[in-house]
């Protein structure tokens, strides 16, 4: 999970239900916090057969072990680890599971931010003011700026049931993830929605910048730390996120893991996370909760220029993406890109779209948005995971197979959200066009097509774009997507141009004469990835609930 | 424990029968059916099973399934295992999937394997895989239906069990032409077989299943049986077929697995052979296009 500014957390307040004021952020909140992390890891580790344990640990050992020889010193890792080491060595059961709880009590004080409520309310009064600040029209005085709401981010989706929603159970929102941009965006769009903040994973090299980091610890964010590989870690973590859940925090969890480095929608989540949903679920129903449903909310993210689209792709194609899963030299550390792109880009028109989807159970199942309907499905939700008795019948593997139809359901609900945008569909046809015209469909051989093999005629490009806008509409008809742009290739490809020539040092497509030229197959493959969704088959369910 | 059985007819009563060995308690509901005999507990009121028995097992031919759910009603507490072959054929859509369409069960899974029903009733000895993504679904299948004279084994590959069972049809109807074309001998058979046995494997994969699966019961397992037991529906057509007969066989079948290997981008030359002689191919045609197909590596 990737993020830079933090999202605002939930607040405990006296009109809150009970179970909140002992949520994460109650000012006594956090030595409960660890201590619950730490009897939840207990009980797991217990629970294990001593081959089990021992292999547990030393995976948390070597990996921990591993981690330390590329960081900084850090001291009281090196002694708990070592503490570890001879536990595994020469000590008891008992001996084992205490120094591997003194790992996961160190993690959990880590992963717990350290929020402040003064600093909270000050921040949800003043962030998105200054966020619709930077996405409003910029005048020349100061005076005639336009700090309310703005048209630059467009906010769809049936806002009314999400708002009831969240008052009556707690919300997972899973979001396409395209840009550093997003989490920021994605808390305006919640305070321009009208819904409650959520609380959110960042990327623990995010917090080494000591204001990014003081403001974030403030708000709320809880730490993820992506270069810890052990098991017993993530297992903090999902412990963490169940632990958020269960107190009524709203939370949003990036499930593609990362920023898409290809410019597609994402198809392969990951699930450790998203599953918590789930579990949170049961923990909720097993203590006789009222409001135990956990409802997943997919939002699609639409830019029409991503800030970051050079980086991305170079990585995508230098299939580094693995090893250069942080990446800490984008555009996004860089204040004057940052700046032209916000100057350049976040000025125009619906430059981003965020579009919040019909809810899902955590089942991959639709939400009805009739309470009636809603307490009928949640009622019959149970038996899914109960014995005929009512009571919860604990099974992972079966938890695990509910959280892929999930996963499934979420992937095919992004391409539902999407804006189809000028630049995507210009960028769409463009590549086909230089596709036809060098007789080969590799991306690898077409980004290294010599500038003069890339120019493409006018109506060639015209044509191309006009069918791919046709088939668009035809999705849209059929119910596969939302949204189409109007018909009209020329002025799409108008639009698409003037936006190209906007923000990125070389352009996507270039004017040359009376015909076009692909001055940077790079980033056309990028916008064009935007579209792969329209090449996908149709498919009806997942094969037996899981493929 | 209670063990729902959809379907009254001779593999109903087989599976009911294989449940009582298993010392369970089945179920049958039926309909359109003569009702089972007496000494197995049945109801001509499906939702009465469904009200009884956590466990439902699908026992109708695969264009009754998605009636049998209608009447039956499934819900949230069932798991569910067709015990069919593939694909709906009006729809071409998965048998566990027409479950999931047409009820609120999730818990779905597969049975597949040789199925000589009439053995079966007879008291022999048999075998068959039972696949879902679902642990619970394959244990609780296991313990309704495992005894010394059934053995059910298990396999997750829901997708390549299905697969299978929908690949079995096919492959033995060409079988079936194979062995009634003049001129054509042990040769074309031996090569049909294992050919047929790579394509299926090859689509398999491309459907994120494990080609692996078809060298279980559900594949190789039924196939021999098709071949061994005289008059099996499928190889008759195959027969038949090389005669100029087109009335018969898995021709909707094939045709759904053609489209599927379309969509997944991968060649199924014998499927489509099979669909073109369908389509009025002469059979002896078709085997000399297969014939002339460049030569390629043997795992291609």
């Amino acid at each position: 999970m990737t993020a830079a500014t933090p999202l605002a957390p939930s607040i405990p307040g006296s009109e809150e239900p009970p179970e909140r004021a002992t949520g994460l952020f109650h000012p006594r909140a956090r030595a409960l916090v660890v201590r619950d992390l730490i009897n939840r890891s207990r009980r797991r580790l217990e629970d294990l057969p001593d081959d089990r344990l021992e292999a547990h640990l030393e995976d948390a050992l070597w990996n921990e072990r591993n981690r330390m020889r590329r960081s900084r010193d850090e001291d009281e890792a090196r002694e708990q680890l070592d503490l570890l080491a001879t536990a595994l060595v020469q000590g008891s059961r008992s001996d084992r599971i205490e120094a591997g709880l003194r790992l996961v009590s160190s993690w959990a004080d880590e992963i717990h931010g350290r929020f402040s409520p003064r600093v909270y309310r000050m921040a949800t009064r003043a962030l998105p003011r200054m966020l619709s600040a930077l996405l409003s029209q910029r005048p020349d005085r100061l005076s005639d700026w336009d700090l309310s709401p703005t048209a630059r981010l467009q906010v769809r989706g049936d806002l009314d049931t999400l708002r009831i929603l969240a008052r009556e159970a707690t919300l997972i929102l899973c979001p396409t993830h395209v840009s550093n941009l997003d989490s920021p965006l994605i808390g305006l769009a919640l305070y321009l929605a009208g819904l409650p903040p959520f609380i959110y994973g960042a990327g623990l090299n995010l917090f080494d910048n000591p204001v990014v980091g003081w403001w974030m610890h403030r708000l709320g964010a809880y730490t993820v730390d992506r270069t810890k590989k052990a098991q017993l870690y993530k297992d903090v973590l999902k412990d963490y996120s169940i632990r958020a859940l269960t107190t009524r925090h709203h939370s949003l969890f990036f499930p593609g893991g990362t920023r898409c480095r290809s410019g597609e929608l994402e198809t392969h989540l990951k699930k450790g996370l998203l599953g918590t949903g789930i579990v949170a679920w049961q923990e909720m129903l097993t203590a006789g909760r009222p409001d135990a449903e956990v409802y997943v909310v997919p939002l699609t993210l639409s830019f029409t220029l991503t800030l970051e689209a050079n980086t991305l792709i170079e990585d995508h194609l230098a299939e580094a993406g693995k090893q250069r899963y942080i990446i800490t030299d984008d555009e996004f550390a860089q204040p004057r890109r940052l700046a032209s792109f916000a100057r350049r880009v976040l000025d125009l028109d619906s430059s981003v779209i965020a579009h919040f989807g019909a809810p899902l159970d955590v089942l991959g199942r639709p939400v009805s948005p009739d309470v009636g309907e809603r307490r009928a499905e949640a009622l019959e939700r149970r038996r899914y995971v109960c014995d005929r008795d009512g009571e919860v019948q604990w099974d992972e593997q079966r938890d695990r197979v509910y959280t892929d139809r999930l996963g499934e359901a979420l992937v095919d609900a992004f391409p539902r959200y999407a804006a189809v945008l000028s630049t995507h569909a210009t960028a769409y046809a463009a590549w086909s066009c230089l596709a036809d015209n060098v007789g080969s469909s590799d991306p690898f051989r077409l980004v290294r097509v010599p500038t003069g093999r890339r120019r493409l005629r006018r109506e060639q490009l015209l044509q191309r774009l006009a069918s791919t806008l046709e088939r668009v509409h035809d999705g849209v008809r059929r119910g596969r997507w939302g949204e189409a742009l109007p018909k009209d290739a020329g002025r799409t490809l108008q639009t698409a141009l003037d936006h190209f020539e906007r923000y990125h040092r070389s352009r996507v497509l270039a004017r040359r004469g009376s015909d076009l030229v692909i001055e940077d197959p790079r980033l056309c493959l990028y916008y064009r990835n935007r579209l792969t969704f329209l090449d996908r088959p149709e498919r009806s369910q997942p094969l037996g609930g899981a493929s | 424990m209670k063990v729902g059985i959809l379907g009254g007819g001779r593999w109903g009563q087989a599976l009911a029968r294989l449940a009582m060995a298993a010392g369970n308690e089945p179920f049958i509901a039926y309909r359109g059916t003569p009702r089972p005999p007496h000494l197995l507990r049945s109801t001509d009121h499906p939702p009465d099973v469904a009200a009884e028995c956590e466990l439902l097992l699908v026992a109708t031919s695969a264009e009754q399934v998605r009636n049998a759910i209608q009447l039956t009603r499934p819900g949230a507490q069932h798991r569910v295992v067709v015990a069919g072959r593939g694909l709906e054929p009006a729809t071409s859509h998965w048998l566990t999937n027409v479950v999931l369409e047409e009820s609120e069960a999730l818990r779905v899974g597969a049975l597949a394997g040789p199925a000589p029903v009439e053995e079966i009733l007879n008291g022999g000895l048999c075998a068959g895989v039972v696949a879902s993504p679902f642990a619970e679904v394959r244990r609780m299948t296991t313990e309704a239906l495992h005894s010394n004279r059934y053995r059910l084994y298990d396999s997750p590959d829901l997708v390549g069990v299905q697969l299978a069972g929908a690949m079995v049809p096919v492959l033995a109807t060409l079988i079936g032409i194979t062995r009634g074309l003049r001129g054509s001998g042990v040769g074309t058979h031996a090569m049909v077989l294992s050919r047929g046995l790579v394509e299926a494997g090859r689509l398999a994969q491309a459907m994120g299943a494990d080609p692996l699966t078809f060298s279980g019961l559900a594949g190789v397992g039924d196939l021999v049986a098709a071949q061994a037991v005289p008059g099996h529906p499928n190889f008759d057509a195959g027969l038949a077929l090389a005669g100029g007969d087109r009335r018969r066989g898995p021709a909707v079948l094939a045709q759904a697995l053609a489209r599927l290997a379309e969509q997944h981008g991968v060649e199924l030359p014998l499927t489509e052979g099979l669909c073109a002689i369908y389509g009025g191919m002469e059979p002896l045609e078709a085997v000399q296009s297969l014939m002339t197909r460049p030569a390629t590596s043997e795992r291609g």
